[in-house]
């Protein structure tokens, strides 16, 4: 096991650690349904671009919770949604793909920084009809985009398990819901 | 306890057991994960949680061993050198083919992984996709021609023409969808393939950004089901005010069999980069996996050996607990056999030799114990025994003597037990004498001889009859010899008291016969001659009062005799015996010749039980021997003295009579009592022996010395009770030993 530790430590050498953060998010009501949008900024480590570059494709996680505050007690969680992304280079045509597993679309770019900057813009994202809410109610809204490891082939997995530069995810960014 | 203990047995097994076999799946499931299988990705942690408490509890169960056998090892705790000696040794053994497979497989991979990714193969793939990207290339350049033609030809200021257009030129050039839009993204017409379609998406900033700079756009691009496309755009000439553009995108299939083709290559390129790149962490995997293997391995080889280390070495240890025991004597160790090995075989065999040894040492110690009664029992006879019995070391060292041996030499021969004989016998003429002959015997060689030897001591003569033996010897110990010896002389004496008697019966019988007729005879020559009157009848007359007379004396002498041999049955009574010989003495004291008569009589002497008129021939052969003895001494005394002598609880009486006349030859002193041995000119010569028979009918003792002034002595010791049979024998019994 001294010797698997050894080789991680040998992996990392002085690399970009990568960076997840959600930059701003807002959610507005429009014929009685909350869409969500946000802006986050995806850096990838340095490992994790060589992976994709490899042809690994990797997949980004962005999970959005609904919880329902309630004043000295612990906050329930009310709903939650889980979108997945894929980003992969395709090495034929040079280019990196963006698949929102979800949906099923996909998009391609020349750049990887224009993928990246793809996946960060999320445009009214229907979270919750607002009639499934208890009006009486105060709720918070909390993103947050992680770099899913669980998807990746077991080695890498094995790695991932042990280093930090796999460990990409961002704070959860939370505000309040407003009816507006 | 012993089912307690069983079952408690059978629950750890079945718990190591359960560990292995988790472990083993754990590693299994491991080597699953790192082999790329996503079904077990959300175990891997799991997986390693069960590896890491396997490893924990194999390191808690050694560290506990551990310090257990350094703690034993201190302490010297029998056995503990064995298990850490099979301990270290089965660690050697099982580590060192362990760790060398390690190191190969480790090398094995990563060399095996490092040659998968030949630099051949890899070139192979990049010119593959270079091919692929050219004939791609060809075929997007075609489009592209085609499309900038449609451009040419398409009018789009009638809308609905440009639609109908449109409609016309797709088809002609193949494409799969035509599209205008306009520079806010809006679309102006469109044609597709497949009228279902959705609506064309917008092109992207990347399009537009081309095409502001005024390049025409080329880019392949991947339909959803992964199949090629050519993506094409050019701006159409228009005329609208600066700013505004329209664009033209067609979307062109790519020919069926270049697009899988291309999607091969593409595939195997991708496999072969992302293998590449997973090559490290392949290799760190199954460096992982081995080296969990590995340690997981060294660990419960460990445990094992001080597992089987235990199994092995907690029989040794018992036995040699139970050997130390039996070292100390403790035969009843019982060990309980463990396993049906030669372990068990040895176990089995010691608790047989043990109980064996129980059984011998309780036999010995039985034999031992009859030994020493044996011993005892002979320890009581020989002191019982008249017989004097003296064992000696080979260099004349008193080893053992019983009481008669003492009795018979005059000697305490108990206190010089472990002594030199030689010492013993310093100033003591008896065991002296004995000494000087076993000496020369010995010195002489000879070690086994009979003899019977004469002492000459204080008090008369003693005649042993002697026996020497050799002891059989132990080893090369020095031999001992024994020596047995009895006092034969009161046999003697018996024996010559009876051939006197019988002497003296057969002469008194043959003499008294031709007695009768002499006599007769002489009598009928007076009656017949007497009264003639012869001349020489004045002789005849004394010739035949002589011969009468003499024959008279005669027949006295023969009826002494006979007296002596044949004595009448004893008539025992009670008298004083102070009296008797008051009475006795007074005979004589009115004599013919003066002598002087001095009794020292005991006041307090008791009442003798005794036949009275033999006590009185006693004291009157007593008397008449002194006197005879002194017959024509001038002063002439005669002492008799009488006293109590209470010796071992036994009360007797001691009459002296001790005259000044001249005392025993020494020629004599010996035989004195015997019939006929006599220094006077008168006597018959039978008056001591006949005193020395009446003294011993009466179970009494004499004995007879040269006084110190000169003279004889002569005492007389007699028991005071006759009392019956049981007291003559215990007197009878005293009287041997005094006499010893």
């Amino acid at each position: 096991m001294a010797l698997g530790l050894a080789a991680a430590g040998a992996f990392a050498q002085d690399d970009d650690p990568g960076h997840f953060e959600v930059r701003s998010g807002s959610v507005e009501l429009a014929a009685n349904v909350y869409f969500l949008s946000a802006r986050l900024e995806y850096r990838l480590s340095t490992d994790a671009r060589g992976a994709l570059e490899s042809g690994l494709p990797l997949t980004i996680r962005l999970e959005i919770e609904l919880l329902n505050r309630r004043p000295m007690w612990m906050d329930t969680e009310v709903a939650s949604l889980t979108q997945l992304y894929q980003l992969e280079y395709h090495a034929l045509t040079e280019r990196y793909i963006v698949r929102n597993v979800n949906s099923g679309d996909q998009d391609s770019f020349a750049t990887l920084f224009a993928a990246l900057n793809f996946l960060g813009r999320v445009d009214r994202l229907p979270i919750i009809d607002a009639a499934l809410l208890d009006p009486e109610r105060t709720y918070d809204i909390r993103i947050r985009a992680l770099l899913d490891t669980e998807q990746l082939p077991g080695p890498l997995r094995l790695l991932a398990f042990w280093r930090r530069d796999w460990s990409l995810g961002s704070e959860w960014y939370r505000w309040r819901l407003a009816d507006d | 306890m012993a089912i307690g203990r069983r079952l408690r047995s059978a629950f750890y097994t079945l718990l190591i057991l359960a560990g292995i076999l988790l472990w083993l799946t754990a590693l299994l499931l491991f080597s699953q994960v790192a082999e790329n299988s996503d079904d077990f990705a959300r175990y891997s942690n799991l997986i390693l949680l069960i590896n890491s408490i396997g490893v924990a509890v194999l390191v808690t169960l050694i560290v506990m061993n551990l310090v257990r056998l350094i703690r034993d090892y201190r302490r010297h705790v029998p056995g503990t050198r064995l298990k850490a000696r099979m301990v270290s040794l089965l660690i050697v053994l099982a580590i060192t083919p362990l760790v060398i497979v390690y190191i190969f497989s480790v090398e094995f991979i990563n060399r095996g992984i490092d040659e998968w990714f030949s630099v051949d193969v890899e070139q192979g793939l990049g010119n593959a996709l270079s091919l692929s990207r050219a004939a791609l290339e060809l075929q997007r350049r075609e489009h592209l021609e085609s499309l900038t033609e449609i451009a040419a030809r398409l009018d789009i200021s009638d809308p609905a023409r440009t639609v109908r257009d449109l409609s016309v030129l797709r088809r002609a050039s193949e494409a799969f969808e035509l599209t205008v839009f306009s520079s806010n993204n809006q679309i102006i017409a469109t044609s597709s393939e497949d009228p279902a379609a959705s609506v064309p998406a917008y092109p992207n900033d990347e399009v537009i950004f081309q095409l502001r700079q005024g390049r025409s756009y080329l880019g392949p691009d991947l339909g959803r089901s992964g199949e090629y496309r050519v993506v094409a755009a050019v701006l159409l000439p228009t005329e609208r005010p600066t700013g505004e553009f329209t664009v033209l995108r067609g979307i062109f299939p790519v020919e069926q069999r270049i697009s899988a083709l291309a999607n091969e290559v593409q595939a195997s390129y991708n496999q072969f980069r992302e293998l590449e790149y997973l090559r490290t962490g392949l290799k760190y995997s199954f460096t992982l996996v081995l080296s969990l293997v590995l340690l997981i391995s060294i660990l419960a080889a460990v445990y094992g050996a001080f597992f089987s280390a235990r199994r092995l070495a907690v029989p040794i240890q018992q036995l040699m607990q139970a050997t130390r025991a039996v070292a100390r004597g403790d035969f009843d160790t019982k060990l309980p056999i463990p396993t049906s090995d030669e372990i068990g075989f040895l176990i089995n065999s010691f608790n047989e030799m043990t109980q064996r040894l129980a059984t011998a040492r309780q036999e010995a110690r039985l034999s031992q114990q009859q030994v020493e009664n044996e011993r005892h029992k002979l320890e009581v006879i020989l002191a019982r025994l008249s017989t004097g019995v003296l064992s000696l070391e080979a260099d004349l060292k008193i080893r053992t003597a019983n009481q008669a041996a003492g009795a018979i030499l005059g000697v305490d021969l108990e206190s010089y037990v472990g002594k030199p004989l030689a010492d013993a016998a310093r100033g003591r003429p008896l065991l002296g004498q004995l000494a000087a002959v076993c000496t020369e015997y010995l010195d002489r060689g000879v070690s086994e001889w009979r003899e019977q030897i004469t002492l000459r001591g204080e008090i008369g003569r003693r005649v042993l009859m002697c026996a020497c033996t050799e002891l059989p010897s132990e080893g090369d110990d020095p031999r001992g010899y024994v020596i047995v010896f009895e006092d034969i002389t009161m046999l003697l004496q018996a024996q010559r008291d009876a051939a006197w008697g019988e002497v003296a019966r057969r002469l008194a019988h043959e003499i008294k016969n031709p007695l009768t007729p002499i006599q007769l005879s002489a009598e009928r020559l007076r009656r017949r001659y007497l009264p003639s009157d012869l001349d020489d009848l004045e002789f005849l007359n004394r010739a035949t009062h002589t011969i009468i007379q003499q024959v008279e004396a005669m027949k006295e002498m023969v009826n002494a005799f006979s007296q002596y041999a044949r004595a009448p049955e004893v008539e025992l009574s009670r008298f004083d015996l102070n009296e008797l010989i008051a009475e006795v003495t007074e005979l004589y004291r009115h004599q013919e010749h003066q002598v002087a008569i001095k009794l020292v009589l005991d006041r307090n002497l008791p009442p003798v039980e005794a036949d009275i008129g033999r006590m009185r021939q006693v004291m009157h052969n007593l008397m008449r021997n002194a006197l005879e003895a002194m017959e024509n001494q001038a002063d002439a005394r005669v002492e008799i003295a009488t006293r109590l002598v209470t010796e071992r609880g036994t009360n007797t009486v001691e009459i002296k009579v001790s005259d000044n006349g001249p005392g025993f030859a020494d020629s004599i002193i010996d035989q004195a009592f015997d019939p006929y041995v006599t220094s006077k000119a008168k006597g018959t010569g039978l008056g001591l022996a006949i005193v020395k028979k009446l003294v011993e009918e009466h179970g009494g003792q004499i004995r007879l010395a040269n006084g110190g002034r000169g003279g004889a002595e002569i005492s007389i010791l007699l028991p005071i009770s006759q009392g019956g049979g049981e007291l003559s024998n215990d007197t009878h019994h005293d009287h041997k030993r005094e006499r010893a």
